[in-house]
């Protein structure tokens, strides 16, 4: 592997330090006291608003920090050192919960201290840089910039300031505050014997992986099975889905089909129903009792009902199938549009080499879509390993077996029993621990693609 | 050898026309019905036989004697076609034939979903009659009726992959009729053993909208409207903004900001929507619809890369004549990139409204037994829990064509930007 690679952030911590070295070193004495009073380079060299900013932001932070800040810190050391307890109250003459630490809210303030800590670093660091900003302008004779100029400049050459500065913030807050926090959970023991507020959690290290990982245990044992069922179905999902829908944009593509346009339309209505509403009344059809096993009964095509969702087997089958359903028509307007732009020349050559449909199938169209779609078949499988919808909806991960821990079913795929770990069992570590080998896997699927894919390799020669 | 009178035709096929003919009449001698157990083997032209010994029989089972009739007049047909295409050798034999395989393949078709029926009404035997009692017979004129359609297509020089087209339409709108169907039907209850309803009603979708005594349907669709609606601005000024700085500006950290972006998309969505609840607990928000706006937007910048991949596209001689005749920055993205860029504004509208539309996740965490705040994902699974779904099936039914409206007209009348949009992410 390369190794310069994994070495980059530590290259770019170790520049900003070397740059922040550099201006203590040049820098006059009000930019070096903007090392320690900020906004201090800025508001003695006439910008006062900016001055007064960074000014207020450090004052709001020691006060902060003082406050909250440390308590937070060392909550998120120690995750809550007393436990709820009861005490009995003489007077009432009855025992009384006396309220301990919450390990759950000591977590989730703690990483927001950390956030709002890192938030404050780069803030910090933007103040240095301005003051000597402001020095070598002076310096160099010129105007400084007021507040005015500054905020011009955020639709001109600061735009993406201005434009990012919404995309961020939502990020933060949506993404990867509660990523972050999730990510600690999978280090902790917080599962459902260890519920805030009654009982603490407590830092448990790789812990939940060892367990996860180790085959002979329960949870273990159930992870390897349903990580095996997620490839397979993450697999026959894509593949099947691809190569079907490729059939039909070809189907309706090819020279003899008339009314093009309302044969694609026919299938599109199958997605733009909302594929909620179609695999939950496919579930109720196909139910043991369903109307469907009703109907073919009652036709004479079987003598005793399908067990669809309730055979462990057959409802894999059906969940593959019944996404045959959902994912063609996608696949089909997918590969529409790149069908048409392979080269006619190309057929054209071969036929006349005497190659039939068959042949010039297998050595132009399938060679030419492969090479095009790989990126699109990695996406669309770790979209299929994360397909939540198709199970939770059609099988709810059902039939439950008992080999498996609490409950899980022959058809979970580890986002389902994620999800279900969370929302019935409460066993949140085992969660978040399913959680980051989900990220593994889809990250060495993405590596793949990105390092095959066109548009990040060769990003400037569009333009 | 050429034919003359054949000339607009393909006649690499056209031998097999008579043949596939002549093999239909004669599979009426193959055993048709084969009932093992009874020891009953019987070939249609014996049950023709029959049926003209005893005409009461089939007067007493009209169904049975309809079935008998389409066979009878399938293969008849099916023999004359045959012989128009060894005497006459015109393109009116060919295309009788085509005419002649459709109603072959129809009828086959129709003996194949109503025989069971006729037979058990019809008491003729004594065991439950069961498709796999159908004998070579039948399945010789099945195939050869579909074989004779494909090959007089061919000859006509019509796609056979109309054929196909047909039977997946067939399967891709059936599920779609059937909860159409369900939603107009009177009688109630989950299971029904025919397809068509007895008796149909508006009554279903009259209730579901007015009575909201045990669920507020028409709030909820109101909620749902209003979250997709907002979420779907606000996603789509944050995709548009994220996708145009990272493709067109050039600013110190760049390529760093797309890589975590690309980090964070690989963690499962919903991993930490338990964090995301106390998050907005903390804030005071929980089971609002701002919040789930919020959540619904938030992450909206991690979506940016099909944008992107549009915006790439533009040529950047545009932007640098704006620049050179003094224009901003904002002034090239609001007035000369964005006025560009239709297809994908009305793709990142379209999906944005459509995900929020129907996600349940996130939904479902957020709002708990807020039932007056459920959106319609959350409202209509709710019917179908154990104690609801006999009353409520049929109304969940038109509750499920109603949420399917909105979606479908959007989607079906911007399929194009759709699917250029979508394919000019896979070519990169």
């Amino acid at each position: 592997m390369d190794k310069s690679k994994n070495i980059k952030p530590l290259k770019g911590i170790a520049a900003i330090l070397k740059e922040q070295g550099r201006i203590f070193r040049d820098g006059d004495s009000l930019t070096k006291a903007s090392f320690f009073v900020m906004g201090a380079g800025n508001l003695f060299r006439g910008q006062i608003a900016k001055g007064l900013m960074y000014l207020v932001l450090q004052i709001s932070f020691i006060f902060y920090f003082i406050v909250d800040g440390i308590d937070n810190l060392i909550g998120l050391y120690t995750l809550g050192t007393r436990e709820q307890t009861k005490v009995y109250n003489e007077a009432k003459g009855i025992y009384e919960f006396v309220q301990g630490d919450n390990s759950m809210l000591l977590l989730l303030t703690g990483v927001t201290t950390i956030f709002i800590i890192v938030f404050f670093v780069i803030v910090w660091n933007a103040n240095i840089r301005s003051s000597m900003e402001a020095q070598l302008i002076k310096e160099s004779g010129k105007k400084l910039p007021g507040i005015i100029q500054d905020i011009k400049s955020l639709f001109d050459s600061n735009l993406h300031k201005l434009l990012l500065f919404f995309p961020i913030a939502g990020l933060l807050l949506t993404t990867v505050l509660p990523l972050v926090y999730m990510i600690l959970i999978a280090f902790t023991n917080y599962n459902m014997t260890h519920q805030p507020p009654g009982k603490l959690f407590d830092w448990v290290g790789l812990e939940n992986f060892r367990i996860m990982l180790n085959s002979a245990e329960k949870l273990g044992y159930t992870f390897w099975k349903i990580f095996g069922w997620t490839i397979v179905w993450a697999v026959f999902a894509t593949f099947s889905n691809y190569f079907l829908g490729m059939f039909l944009a070809m189907l309706i593509n090819s020279k003899g089909i008339r009314f093009k346009s309302v044969w694609r339309t026919l299938f599109v209505i199958s997605i733009a129903v909302p594929n909620f509403v179609t695999l939950l009344v496919i579930r109720i059809m196909l139910q043991d009792q369903g109307a469907l096993n009703i109907l073919l009964q009652e036709l004479g095509f079987i003598a005793s009902p399908i067990r669809f969702f309730t055979d462990g087997n057959l409802a894999r089958l059906t969940v593959i199938v019944v996404n045959l359903w959902i994912g063609i028509p996608h696949t089909m307007l997918i590969t529409t549009g790149i069908l048409t732009n392979i080269p006619s020349e190309l057929y054209e050559s071969a036929r006349i080499d005497g190659a039939g449909p068959v042949k010039s199938f297998i050595h132009i169209t399938m060679p030419y879509m492969l090479f095009i779609t790989t990126p699109y078949l990695i996406t669309n499988f770790i979209y299929n390993i994360n397909n939540f919808n198709a199970i939770y909806f059609l099988t709810a991960g059902g039939p439950p077996t008992l080999e498996y821990f609490k409950g899980a079913g022959k058809t979970d795929l580890l986002v389902t029993w994620l999800y279900r770990l969370t929302v019935d069992s409460w066993d949140y570590c085992y969660a978040a621990t399913i959680g980051i080998i989900i990220f593994l896997i889809s990250a060495v699927c993405s590596l793949a693609v990105y390092r095959r894919s066109g548009s990040y390799r060769r990003e400037e020669s569009f333009q | 050898m050429k034919d003359r009178k054949l000339i607009a035709l393909n006649q690499k096929y056209y031998k097999f026309i008579p043949v596939i003919g002549l093999l239909l009449a004669a599979s009426l001698f193959l055993p048709f019905i084969n009932i093992k157990e009874e020891g009953l083997s019987v070939s249609f032209f014996a049950i023709l036989i029959k049926a003209m010994q005893n005409t009461g029989l089939f007067q007493d089972n009209v169904m049975l004697g309809i079935l008998v009739l389409l066979v009878l007049a399938a293969s008849v047909l099916a023999f004359v076609s045959s012989l128009l295409a060894i005497f006459l050798r015109k393109k009116g034999a060919v295309i009788f034939s085509v005419l002649v395989y459709i109603f072959c393949s129809l009828s086959v078709m129709v003996v194949l979903f109503t025989i069971t029926r006729s037979v058990n009404a019809s008491g003729l035997i004594n065991v439950k009659f069961l498709i796999k009692y159908l004998g070579t017979g039948y399945w010789a004129l099945f195939f050869l009726s579909f074989a004779g359609l494909t090959v007089s297509l061919l000859t006509a020089k019509i796609s056979p992959g109309y054929i196909v087209l047909v039977l997946m339409s067939v399967i891709w709108l059936i599920p779609i009729l059937w909860v159409i169907l369900i939603s107009f039907r009177e009688e109630g209850g989950s299971y029904t053993s025919y397809f068509f309803p007895k008796k149909l009603t508006f009554n279903n979708y009259i209730v579901l909208l007015t009575d909201s005594s045990r669920f507020p349907y028409l709030r909820w669709y109101g909620n749902t409207l209003f979250v997709a609606v907002c979420s779907c601005a606000l996603t789509t000024l944050i995709v548009l903004s994220t996708a145009y700085t990272l493709s067109r500006l050039r600013f110190k950290g760049r390529k760093t900001f797309m890589n975590i972006l690309l980090i964070l998309g690989m963690f499962p969505g919903f991993m930490s929507m338990i964090a995301v609840y106390y998050i907005l607990k903390g804030l005071g928000i929980t089971q609002s619809l701002i919040a789930l706006i919020l959540v619904y937007s938030g992450g909206a910048a991690l979506s940016y890369y099909i944008a992107k991949g549009f915006f790439d596209t533009i040529p950047k001689a545009l932007d640098e004549a704006a620049y050179i005749d003094g224009a901003t920055n904002w002034y090239i993205f609001t007035r000369i990139i964005i006025p560009l860029s239709k297809p994908i504004i009305i793709y990142t509208l379209l999906i944005s409204f459509m995900s929020p539309w129907a996600d349940y996740i996130f939904a479902s965490v957020i709002m708990g037994d807020n039932y007056e705040n459920y959106t319609l994902a959350l409202g209509l699974h709710l019917m179908l829990t154990k104690q609801n779904i006999d009353t409520w099936y049929t109304r969940f039914a038109a509750g499920a064509v109603l949420v399917s409206i909105p979606t479908a007209i959007l989607f079906i009348s911007l399929q194009k930007y759709y699917t250029a949009s979508v394919a000019g992410s896979v070519k990169g």
